[in-house]
């Protein structure tokens, strides 16, 4: 019994190894909403559709850097509190009972996404809110919000240039912080952001090209904003029917929504991608790939001992502790 | 005798000086109409300023003034940030007097701006006038006022008596330009009027501002400046140096003064070494002979950093609300070079020869530029240009300043108020306002510089302006 | 297997063996609030029996291990966070278990000998990450040393208290939600699968007047000689439903939470309900296990327990008589605080205290006041009924712009029956544009005064008395006195905004004036008037006077 589950064991690593690319061991995804204000529900639902989708296939909380520029869930004009809906119907509630937030309000800043793409943070900085990824890290950056020529807008005060994102994906790269890049933007124009990437290894998706605007999907009545935008409930669509085991490759994802859905035509930038999308699967980005590996040596483990100093003074007598009272006595008070 | 007229006038004025010294009792009061009247029929001779005129000026400025101050608008022209800037606001005296009666020391926080010799200062007025401050502010702007007066008078005399013994010197048909003595000597009483019934002082005054302590040591170093009283001079020039930090590039202008006016460079060390040794003194006082040296970041961080960014007539607030962080601290050392040193040198060379004029066109830029003005400071000057009337024929954008002058000081309140109150203007309008103010005070700065300048090539080669049998034009090459 | 039964014999031979002493215990207060409101507060109590001053808290088990590592990190002593939605209305509800202000609030006393500064700006730090809350904020501009307010609630060693070593923070404008609660309940023993916490269903909760999640950490007395320590962790949850969102009158714990009890937390010591029928006429189903009569302060509770095991529980409550409405009597103490004035140039913060005692009470007011405000002084002013009051005592630390804020502490006395109003002027600055939060035209936020005080009565009183844990303890628990903490309302003013679009154009008019000056200046210093030809040049003059100046130039 033991011998078949070894050797079922051999040959599920063999697999693994033979499906997946041998550099890619890790995966992370930074995922990034970037308007405030009510009318623009829609981008926070979009971003916590691929956050649930990208939970759902694995991927752990500890390596998924989620932005939020507003609070939807418990906006005081949100008819169902802690929900966030992308669908009218209410199928899914996007939000969870178990969102973690890493950035949210006024921490989603041009500086603050540069900051933790390049990983140069303030020391004192939470885990939580840093990419610790590594040379074999895939990592899916998702950004939507409102976008121009060349720019996308933070919070309606700021903006980042394509020149700076390829720029930050560049010091990525010098810095050995990502094995590829699954660059996806729901903005308009959203094909200018990644026009300037030079980096290697970047398969980037925008949802239209320059001079086009990508549309929302539809309004719910009882919230009275738009909740979804096209180009996220398609790809949604799309990954809702992908499971941990599935085999959908890459090339099918960029394939979904069509211009007579979406309208815009979404752009696809291959150059700087050495691999083939048909034969890369989805769950390279969107899962979580976690290699198991057997050991059959034994390790010595020793404990480092803290070095507490261990008085050998003989034992201190024993300390009375109390409660102090719990206000400042006003008679005792010079008055 | 040349000066027979003005010798009359002394005089005259002597006479009157002795018998009506006193202002309080209404017998003197009709004793001086009575003169008054004597004296009007001889004024037509004598072109001279009647004692009781000045009196009579100085009592209504106090009407209405204390008028003013004891009505219900008091309140709302002290708010006024036109009038109170964070430098000379009262309510920060207060403030801080509130914090030193409490052993708080009153420069932990940013509110107060005063130096500690000021406070001081403050202290005793109020011990000495309690509750009715306004007698103090009234007293100092009417002081402030004579001592002008009496400051452009012998600025007048001297003027006229360099030109009278220079006379030979100049071209032969420039006889229009030459000083009249019967519009000069008035000059001084337009001095006075200006100063105690424009706006601006008058409601800084009213205002409760402390730029009316400033003026006063303005006009206290302008008065030893032109009798020349070198060590007085230092002294408060150093005393207007400490509140706000500007009047230290004056020390050049005043050297000027002493060497091409008063001719003696002796005087000018004395003034030298009077207006070092009071800075120290100050300084030392101040820090309480070096225990606390937390006032200076107070009083000269807060002029020469620009932290507090509160509306005013000036250039600095707007533009640095809209710096960015990184050019920031170019543009402060900029915009406080081009307040201090970048004319001094240069308008100090040109205008050697015409020192006073020099030194209210020094304090002019000084008040267009610096970090906090107030119409304090604004009044201040525009109530000395009027001492120069030889000028007047010369200027050419008289009307424009005018009416800039007069638009802008009536639109400010109004685009502040829909700014502020109504919410439906914005920054921009009162910046927008604040920007033709300072235009305008430029251009009445480069007309009066300007008109000296026309006025000496005047003097110099007359009024002919044929070259070769043809009329040539005058222009700066 | 074998493998891995070395490695554990292994481990075993080096490392120790842990065992856990101490208690987790959890109990649920129900209490219906006078005014078609119920009160819901969650504490989940965790005591550890080591000695904080000793432990190295590199090994946990039932105590948090987050909240181990912090401790030991940043030698904290005592901690204090919560994060709140909604506003307690102290007039209609009483005094809850745990007072909380609106957003966040961070209270922590570090250890003699330590690097407070730093250590609070990491544990800030160390905190937003932990409670994905923007508790990062938390630096120099926000944090106040209050000396009278906020004694340390845990046990120290000696009765002198040094105020340098605390730290207080609020930040107003931080919301509470489903984000907050995930990693908070993933702090408690048994996360939210079993026991009184698989109750926390965000969908519920936030949908309430009044949310509060709390964390309290303190040193305690392990026993009454007080000569040993242990650690406490109080994990708190306050939530306010209103019966017009619920639908009806008739609560039941699914209506509330959207499910029942299932199973008891096997690592928990007690797992209690309590349900308030004091005041209400109300049948319970299933009937209560136990009726428990508390006389506390002068003030009789009758409440109504419930034990949770491992059979599913779901209380159901049945109003007798509905179109019944209690009086409302207001608690003897409580406050609001609001702005005065108009327009956007000065104003003022009025804090309105109502002592409603027949005695005279005595209060410590607290006020951090952001640095962009700048307070006069001198213009506070205490009146008690139209007459003018005098504050025993003040402390005050004037803001300094953009390093820290206004700290005011004022000591007062109260005449009993009273409505005493604490005003002080202010300024509204103008802040550099980069200083404006992306959406500027909302405001900014003035956080909540603190009013301390030390009533006589409890009346509707159910905080935990101080040197107990859990809301058993609270039973019959008469004391001296009884500490409230109340906050007040927070405060938002529009400061006047710059025109965001115009750096440029600001920068290029005012170099224009700037230049308007230098343009004549220079001029008149640099050049002198000369008289030139006024003749009209001819064109056949102009080229040979152009050719001349040309050959000569070549010549050159």
């Amino acid at each position: 019994m033991r011998l078949i589950t070894t050797y079922f064991l051999v040959f599920l690593i063999t697999v693994i190894q033979a499906f997946s690319n041998k550099s890619h061991t890790n995966n992370w995804a930074v995922l990034v909403d970037t308007s405030r204000f009510w009318f623009n529900y829609r981008h926070v639902a979009n971003v916590l559709s691929i956050y649930r989708s990208v939970k759902r296939l694995g991927i752990p909380d500890s390596q998924i850097i989620l932005m939020i520029a507003d609070d939807m869930a418990c906006n005081p004009r949100n008819p169902r509190p802690a929900t966030v809906f992308n669908n009218a119907d209410q199928h899914i509630n996007v939000y969870g009972d178990d969102v973690e937030v890493d950035y949210r309000g006024y921490e989603v800043t041009v500086e603050n996404f540069v900051r933790l793409l390049t990983g140069r943070l303030p020391p004192g900085t939470p885990r939580s809110k840093q990419l610790l990824s590594d040379e074999g890290s895939n990592v899916l950056i998702y950004l939507t919000g409102h976008g121009g020529d060349g720019f996308l807008k933070f919070q309606d005060s700021e903006e980042i240039t394509s020149q700076e994102m390829a720029d930050a994906l560049e010091q990525m790269w010098q810095k050995q912080r990502y094995n590829e890049i699954f660059f996806m933007i729901d903005t308009c124009q959203a094909a200018s952001m990644y026009e300037r990437f030079y980096s290697p290894n970047i398969l980037a998706v925008g949802s239209s090209l320059v001079g086009e605007d990508s549309l929302s999907h539809h309004v719910d009545s009882s919230i009275g904003v738009y909740i979804i935008d096209r180009y996220t409930y398609y790809a949604l669509e799309f990954l809702e029917k992908v499971n941990p085991q599935s085999d959908r490759s890459l090339s099918e994802f960029l394939k979904v929504c069509p211009k007579s859905v979406c309208i815009s035509t979404v752009g696809v930038r291959k150059d700087l991608y050495n691999r083939d999308p048909s034969r890369v699967p989805i769950t390279d980005f969107f899962g979580s790939v976690r290699p198991i590996d057997i050991l059959h040596d034994i390790t010595n483990v020793t404990l480092v001992q803290r070095k507490r100093a261990k008085s050998k003074k003989p034992k201190a007598k024993p300390k009375k502790y109390m409660y102090v009272d719990p206000l400042v006595n006003f008679n005792s008070l010079n008055v | 005798m040349k000066l027979a007229p003005l010798d009359i006038t002394s005089n005259i004025d002597n006479t009157i000086t002795k018998y009506t010294n006193v202002k309080s009792t209404k017998i003197l009061r009709t004793l001086q109409l009575f003169i008054k009247m004597s004296v009007k029929i001889r004024a037509a001779y004598t072109n001279s300023i009647s004692t009781s005129r000045i009196i009579f000026t100085c009592l209504a400025a106090v009407i209405v003034r204390y008028y003013l101050m004891l009505s219900k608008y008091q309140t709302v022209i002290a708010n006024h940030v036109e009038v109170s800037t964070p430098l000379n606001s009262w309510k920060r005296v207060s403030e801080g007097l509130y914090l030193i009666s409490k052993n708080i020391n009153p420069y932990e926080g940013d509110v107060l701006h005063e130096t500690p010799l000021s406070l001081y200062l403050y202290k005793n007025i109020l011990l000495v006038f309690q509750d009715r401050i306004h007698l103090a502010f009234i007293t100092f702007d009417v002081a402030t006022a004579i001592i002008l007066f009496f400051t452009t008078k012998k600025f007048n005399w001297d003027l006229f008596v360099e030109e009278e013994n220079n006379k030979e010197t100049f071209a032969k048909d420039a006889v229009e330009c030459f000083l009249k003595p019967e519009k000069l000597f008035k000059s001084s009483y337009y001095v006075l009027l200006t100063y105690l019934f424009n706006p601006f002082t008058l409601f800084s005054c009213v205002g409760y501002s402390t730029t009316v302590f400033y003026n006063f040591y303005l006009a206290v170093m302008m008065f030893c400046m032109v009798h020349g009283i070198s060590v007085i001079c230092g002294i408060f020039l150093a005393l207007a140096a400490s509140v706000s930090f500007y009047p230290v590039v004056l020390i050049l202008p005043v050297t000027m003064y002493f060497k091409y006016a008063i001719k003696s460079n002796f005087k000018i060390i004395i003034n030298l070494f009077s207006f070092i040794t009071t800075s120290v003194l100050i300084m030392l006082m101040c820090t309480d002979f070096g225990k606390d040296f937390s006032y200076i970041r107070n009083v000269y961080g807060c002029i020469l950093t620009v932290p507090d960014l509160q509306p005013n007539i000036g250039l600095f607030w707007y533009f640095f609300t809209e710096m960015f962080e990184h050019f920031r601290e170019l543009f402060i050392y900029a915009f406080q070079i081009n307040n201090t040193i970048l004319y001094l040198v240069p308008i100090s060379l040109r205008f050697r020869k015409h020192p006073f004029l020099l030194t209210v066109a020094i304090n002019f830029i000084i008040t267009i530029f610096k970090s906090y003005p107030s119409v304090g400071d604004v009044g201040f000057v525009l109530s000395v240009v009027p001492s120069f009337p030889h000028l007047f024929p010369f200027s050419q954008q008289g009307f424009l300043v005018g009416t800039m002058l007069i638009i802008s000081t009536s639109l400010a309140p109004i685009l502040y108020y829909l700014w502020i109150y109504c919410n439906s203007a914005n920054a921009n309008f009162y910046f927008g306002v604040t920007l033709s103010f300072a235009v305008a005070q430029i251009f009445l700065l480069t007309d009066l510089l300007f008109s000296q300048v026309k006025r000496d090539y005047m003097l110099k080669y007359g009024k002919n302006r044929k070259i070769d049998g043809e009329e040539g034009i005058l222009c700066l090459e | 297997m074998i493998y891995s039964l070395t490695f554990l014999i292994i481990l075993a031979n080096y490392g120790s063996v842990f065992c856990y002493e101490g208690s987790i215990d959890e109990e649920l207060l129900i209490k219906p609030l006078q005014s078609n409101q119920v009160y819901a507060h969650f504490q989940f109590s965790t005591k550890w029996d080591i000695d904080p001053e000793k432990e190295t808290f590199r090994h946990s088990s039932l105590f948090p291990r987050p909240i181990g590592e912090l401790i030991q990190r940043f030698d904290i002593q005592e901690l204090h966070v919560t994060l709140t939605g909604g506003l307690w209305r102290y007039e209609k509800w009483g005094y809850p278990v745990v007072d909380a202000a609106t957003g966040a609030e961070v209270l922590a006393w570090f250890k003699p000998g330590s690097d407070v500064d730093t250590n609070w700006k990491l544990l800030a730090n160390s905190l937003s990450g932990l409670f994905c809350a923007s508790l990062n904020f938390i630096d120099d501009l926000n944090t106040i040393k209050p000396e009278f307010s906020f004694r340390p609630r845990g046990v120290v060693d000696s009765k002198f208290i040094n105020s340098s070593h605390v730290r207080y923070a609020n930040l107003p404008h931080e919301i509470v939600c489903t984000e907050n609660l995930t990693p908070w309940k993933k702090l408690l023993p048994c996360d939210s699968k079993t026991g009184l916490a698989s109750l926390l269903n965000s969908g519920h909760i936030h949908n309430t007047r009044y949310h509060s999640v709390g964390l309290h950490l303190r040193p305690v007395c392990r026993d009454k000689s007080c000569e040993s320590l242990s650690l406490e962790l109080q994990q708190t949850v306050s939530l306010v439903y209103d019966y017009l969102i619920l639908g009806t009158k008739n609560w039941s714990l699914r209506k509330l939470f959207g499910q029942g009890v299932n199973r008891k937390c096997v690592l928990v010591n007690k797992s209690d309900i309590y349900v308030d029928t004091t005041l209400t006429d109300v049948e319970l189903e299933p009937a209560p296990d136990k009726t428990v009569t508390s006389i506390r302060g002068g003030q009789t509770t009758v409440l109504q327990k419930y034990e949770v095991t491992n059979t599913f529980l779901n209380i159901y409550a049945k109003y007798q008589n509905a179109d019944v409405v209690p009086l409302n009597l207001p608690p003897p103490l409580h406050a609001n605080q609001y702005l005065s004035g108009y327009g956007q140039e000065r104003g003022g913060i009025v804090t309105k205290i109502y002592n409603n005692h027949w005695k005279e009470l005595d209060v410590v007011l607290l006020q951090n006041i952001p640095w962009f405000i700048p307070i006069y002084l001198h213009t506070l002013k205490v009146v008690s009924n139209g007459k003018e009051l005098k504050p025993l005592q003040l402390r005050y630390i004037p803001a300094r712009q953009r390093i820290r804020p206004n700290y005011l502490e004022v000591l007062l006395r109260l005449p009993a029956r009273t409505s005493t109003s604490v005003v002080i002027d202010f300024d509204y600055v103008f802040l550099k544009w980069q200083e404006y939060p992306p959406d500027a035209n909302f405001g900014f936020h003035i956080g909540s005064a603190v009013i301390s005080c030390y009533l006589p009565v409890a009346k509707n009183y159910t905080a935990v008395p101080w040197d107990m844990t859990l809301i058993s303890d609270s039973f019959n628990a008469s004391r001296n006195g009884y500490l409230v903490e109340i906050r007040t309302e927070n405060l938002i003013i529009t400061l006047p905004t710059p025109d965001f679009s115009m750096p440029y154009n600001v920068i290029c008019l005012a170099c224009t004036v700037v230049a308007l000056a230098f343009g004549p200046l220079h001029n008149i210093t640099t050049r002198k008037l000369i008289l030139k030809s006024n003749k009209k040049v001819q064109l056949v003059e102009k080229i040979k006077k152009l050719l001349n100046s040309l050959s000569k130039t070549k010549e050159e």
